[in-house]
């Protein structure tokens, strides 16, 4: 009993970072239709930096999560501007490639930096002992993580619903003709929209690099395995990315603790998502949560 | 076209015939027919290292894997970033073979053009069930599903017993009517196999394009309600065009299993998918000639960045691996520079040059 409520914490706190890092992707394909590739790569990013404002700087982990998450926005917003800005209206086909190129591009230049090829990990901040729970361990770290997540989700489901940016990033996801001719300003939406993609981004590799310290193996795993998550919840909802996260973490956990090892299974965690989504795509390929715009062809 | 078939300065056609002709002088056809047999006949003038050699080698078996991904990408308008698991697919139905019946095998060594065929087959048959999705979806989709069968043919080939875990598969070596094909002519004979099959299915693609499926597979990609009301059937197409983008990558992945004599897991990642990509757009996505030029671009360009983080090497201290960063980096490059400021491709700036001597010594 206590080896499955070990699962279900593990995969809660595994699942709100997924959800998080979905956010960013479902932002930015709220607002322009383009679904960033590199967003794994972006995760990545904000983990490094944070690592290196923390331990190679020196400035209090409190801080350097902040601030990491405010260079990872200009960051995000930068490649916009460069790369993106300039394929507004071309096919949606030589978008995506784009996103393809520019994860190869980051992946290149980790590789250059020392974070390519060793691990590393955060300097502990919080107290070591484990939290015991119905005979469960949960270390601190994992729930100032979920903590700070359910935070952050719930800032940006306020800063949607009621903050004039958020609304007008609503309405450019609806309809960008009639938002443009309100005078809201599309390319600037867009803009913000992989800004703040890049803000969660930063937070979810920071949680996840506290949690489980950094390698780029794993960050690129992580990164990878979000896609799934977001088709699951469907590509344009924020409330399906965060169902579809917190899903997708309890069967990575639960494959992970029931099926590997046995009849000769391993590794099953990596591979059931993708499996889940094969599936889903033929049966219901908008998701849990998303819109139906099915057209049949 | 003109009377004079010898020489055209411009285009008179007066039939869709005409138009739809593979060489429309017949100068391109002689030009082409030398340009061949310069092909076939180089290596028996000119001694190539075997390093070069598998270059060559490594250069033609993309060819043919990015044949299939330009028909599927190029011409049917659809991603798939699980090439390099399709090529995967043929490369270990040849392994598994070996695996099973022992790789000195007869059917492995003497029935080796049937083994490339079957590797096809089965690559087909897995880009059919992969391209299923097809039939309701769109881009994006498309792309997960195939992303997803990328991953599970990683873990299946990465975690399974049979499979070796990923390790290396050993593949015997072939037979050819002068006995067993040896170390020192391995690679020269494999050059000619590859060549013989990229010159078979380079047609074989030429013509399908002109053929009642060509044209609908590029009138789906440019819109596909319009071509269902003209009568075509987008679902299909585009399926099919997965199953044929499965068959080009499975005998790609066949002839590389028999060429590295074997099946290893690195040579089928994610890494390798993009790397497929990047040759098609490089090339030109949806034209032939890039087919070509992309895969020998990003090869030339691969193997150039590893002689330059050799030289840099040297320079610099020894904990920076810089082949590692430098050769995703550089390709990511490309691919962004070429989708932002050229995004037709190699292909392009050959229909340039071409329309240049065909109309010299006029530029109109």
């Amino acid at each position: 009993m206590s080896y499955f409520l070990q699962l279900v914490f593990s995969g809660i706190v595994v699942g709100s970072i997924y959800a998080l890092a979905a956010i960013g992707f479902v932002l930015i394909y709220k607002s322009s239709r383009v679904l960033n590739l590199a967003h794994g790569q972006i995760i990545a990013t904000g983990a490094y930096i944070m690592y290196v404002l923390t331990v190679w700087v020196g400035i209090p982990i409190y801080l350097s999560f902040v601030m990491s998450m405010i260079i990872t926005f200009f960051l995000a917003m930068s490649v916009e501007r460069i790369f993106l800005r300039r394929l507004i209206g071309e096919p949606i086909i030589s978008v995506i490639m784009v996103t393809i190129g520019l994860m190869s591009i980051i992946d290149g230049l980790i590789y250059l930096t020392p974070f390519g090829s060793e691990n590393f990990s955060f300097p502990p901040f919080l107290p070591r002992e484990p939290i015991m729970l119905w005979g469960t361990y949960l270390s601190y770290t994992q729930v100032a993580g979920v903590v700070i997540t359910f935070i952050l989700i719930g800032a940006f489901s306020w800063f949607f619903k009621k903050s004039t940016v958020g609304i007008s990033m609503r309405a450019v996801s609806d309809d960008q003709m009639a938002s443009m001719s309100i005078g809201i300003s599309v390319p600037k939406v867009f803009g913000l929209a992989w800004a703040t993609a890049g803000l969660t981004a930063a937070a979810a590799g920071g949680i996840l690099g506290n949690i489980t310290g950094l390698n780029f193996d794993t960050l690129h795993a992580f990164g990878i395995l979000v896609f799934p998550v977001v088709i699951l919840g469907g590509l344009d909802s924020l409330l399906g990315a965060v169902v579809a996260g917190i899903l997708m973490g309890l069967i990575q956990q639960f494959a992970g603790g029931y099926l590997d090892g046995n009849w000769g299974l391993n590794g099953t965690g990596q591979v059931l998502p993708y499996i889940l989504l094969l599936v889903l795509l033929l049966f219901k390929p908008h998701g849990l949560f998303g819109t139906h715009e099915i057209e049949r062809v | 076209m003109s009377a004079n078939r010898w020489l055209a300065t411009g285009n008179y056609f007066t039939t869709y015939r005409e138009e739809q002709r593979i060489f429309f002088t017949h100068i391109d056809r002689l030009l082409f027919a030398a340009f061949l047999t310069a092909l076939f006949a180089w290596p028996l003038f000119i001694e190539a290292s075997s390093k070069y050699m598998l270059i060559f080698d490594n250069i033609l078996v993309a060819v043919i894997a990015v044949l299939g991904l330009n028909l599927v990408t190029g011409f049917g308008g659809l991603i798939s970033v699980g090439h390099a698991a399709f090529v995967g697919v043929g490369a270990y139905t040849v392994a598994c073979l070996a695996q099973i019946i022992g790789d000195q095998h007869v059917l492995i060594t003497h029935a080796w053009p049937l083994m490339i065929v079957a590797g096809g087959l089965t690559g087909a048959v897995f880009g059919l069930i992969v391209g299923l999705p097809a039939l309701r979806l769109r881009h994006l989709y498309l792309l997960m599903a195939t992303l997803s069968f990328q991953m599970i043919f990683q873990w299946v080939v990465g975690f399974m017993d049979f499979f070796n875990q990923g390790q290396f598969i050993y593949v015997g070596r072939v037979y050819w009517f002068t006995g067993e094909v040896g170390r020192s002519v391995h690679y020269n004979f494999w050059y000619y196999a590859l060549l013989t099959t990229v010159v078979v299915l380079g047609f074989g693609v030429r013509n399908l394009l002109r053929t009642r499926y060509g044209r609908s597979l590029v009138a789906v990609r440019d819109n596909d309600r319009a071509a269902d009301a003209m009568g075509m059937h987008p679902g299909f197409t585009k399926v099919s065009a997965f199953g044929l983008a499965g068959f080009f990558a499975g005998v790609a992945g066949a002839m590389q299993a028999y060429l590295n004599r074997g099946a290893g897991f690195e040579t089928f990642t994610l890494h390798e998918s993009i790397q497929y990509l990047a040759m098609t757009i490089v090339g030109g996505l949806g034209s032939l000639p890039g087919t070509f030029f992309g895969p020998a671009a990003i090869k030339m360009l691969d193997l150039q960045m590893e002689n330059l983080a050799e030289w840099a090497g040297h320079l610099l201290p020894s904990s920076l691996d810089l082949a590692t960063g430098l050769r995703p980096l550089s390709f990511g490059l490309v691919i962004v520079l070429f989708l932002m400021f050229e995004p037709r491709g190699i292909a392009n700036w050959w229909r340039i040059l071409r329309s240049y001597v065909k109309l010299w010594p006029f530029r109109y």
